[in-house]
């Protein structure tokens, strides 16, 4: 158990970064790859290799950075990884870290709807009754 | 809510646009002997939507997991009448997930962070299990070819692609279209952010369902089915399964968020009156312009 979500992040991150050979079996399996771009045509080990420097407090590189802001968590990097790791743990870790989540600069957009919860709350006054939203809000 | 609960059927923040899917689930719930209450909304947030500050997700994913905890405490097994294969095991309630994000999060980041007093699992998990007992409820025949719209992710953690494409096999006059496509992330909304993603995504599902000859796309998740059912400017039907299961059910599950997404004029699809009812201002600024949006393809 983790005193914080900080805590955690830092030490899992810790954790993994330091397992991690940076091979780039994750970023060869990845299909979000295309998407990131100079991912595709960066070398995948690189690529790997600045994830886990965004793991260690680094910047990474700008491939990196673009591979971590398009993961969308298709979970296909961690049977792809030859050591055994949860690679999308340490995407979802990385993400949180590169959009500043433990109070440093954002290194990748963070696009926040400030209407998201007002917005869930309007459709909920459409589609449910008012005992509904009552007792399941 | 009652002070006593044993399973909380936790839909998550955005399906409150779907509000016949979560009556119906719940619904489903109850007549295969599991007593779920739901509960969703900002009010039990798994702290995604924070992501740009760890202080504050984990704030409010401690506010939810401490109410789940309250509701569930000293709850006994949510369906004591199950066959042993399909009860859980361990004491305390269950927290039944419909959204992917949430489930992952309550798993990556909110249990590991915050003890709670529950066992989390997938709604595809509750019903899979009990689908002897859902079997006699599907007596009406849904003749329809389906194709399932699945993703990559989520489905290593919990096996939602074979699962609900199994439950659909229980309603007669349904076939199930195979296809290998699988689109990337664990849902849609997760595309939606990644510039060329989504477009992708739906283009490959338009060409799968037109080389299977499927009429009806049928969603696993909620904002799958938000993005999906433009898709049917088309030709083709999109449902999600929880619609075909009431279907066939003979329950009534009418999909107004299609309606409205579709309709040349939302508001007036919706109505003045309901508007008005739901604050006219609020839905002018905060629905309209979802419902009204260009489709992605």
């Amino acid at each position: 158990m983790s005193a914080s979500l900080a805590e955690r992040i830092r030490t899992e991150s810790a954790r993994l970064a330091a397992l991690c050979v940076a091979c780039g079996e994750c970023v060869r399996a990845c299909p979000m790859t295309p998407y990131a771009p100079g991912a595709e045509a960066a070398a995948p080990n690189a690529v790997a290799a600045g994830m886990r420097d965004v793991l260690q407090d680094g910047e990474g590189t700008p491939e990196a950075r673009a591979w971590i802001a398009a993961c969308t968590r298709s979970g296909v990097c961690s049977p792809a990884c030859p050591e055994g790791l949860d690679a999308a743990f340490m995407l979802r870790l990385a993400q949180w870290r590169a959009k500043g989540a433990l109070g440093n600069a954002p290194l990748i957009p963070v696009k926040e709807d400030t209407q998201y919860s007002p917005k869930v709350k309007a459709f909920a006054r459409l589609t449910l009754t008012e005992e509904e939203q009552a007792k399941w809000l | 809510m009652t002070e006593s609960a044993t399973a909380i059927f936790w839909y998550g923040c955005n399906m409150t646009r779907h509000g016949e899917v979560i009556r119906a689930t719940t619904r489903f719930l109850e007549a295969v002997g599991v007593a779920a209450e739901p509960s969703g909304g900002p009010a039990h947030c798994c702290g995604s939507p924070k992501d740009a500050s760890a202080r504050i997700n984990e704030g409010m994913a401690r506010r939810t997991i401490t109410g789940f905890n309250a509701r569930l405490a000293g709850a006994a097994d949510p369906d004591p009448q199950a066959a042993p294969s399909d009860r859980r095991t361990g004491a305390g309630g269950q927290v039944i997930t419909w959204c992917p994000s949430c489930h992952m999060n309550m798993q990556d980041s909110m249990a590991p962070v915050t003890p709670t007093n529950f066992e989390t699992v997938h709604i595809t998990e509750v019903l899979h299990a009990r689908q002897e007992r859902l079997r006699p409820l599907l007596a009406r025949p849904v003749k329809r070819r389906v194709l399932l719209h699945q993703h990559l992710g989520f489905n290593g953690r919990v096996p939602v692609n074979s699962m609900v494409a199994e439950l659909l096999r229980l309603v007669p006059g349904l076939t199930l279209a195979e296809h290998p496509y699988r689109a990337p992330g664990h849902m849609c909304s997760s595309l939606a952010g990644v510039p060329g993603a989504l477009a992708d995504a739906q283009r490959a599902t338009l060409a799968a369902m037109a080389e299977t000859g499927a009429d009806t796309l049928c969603t696993i998740f909620h904002s799958c089915h938000r993005d999906a059912v433009a898709l049917e400017r088309h030709g083709i039907q999109v449902a999600n399964w929880i619609h075909l299961l009431a279907e066939s059910a003979g329950w009534p599950a009418e999909d107004e968020y299609k309606a409205w997404r579709n309709a040349a004029d939302a508001g007036a699809a919706i109505g003045a009156e309901r508007m008005g009812a739901a604050g006219a201002v609020a839905v002018e600024k905060l629905v309209l312009p979802e419902l009204a949006k260009p489709p992605v393809v």
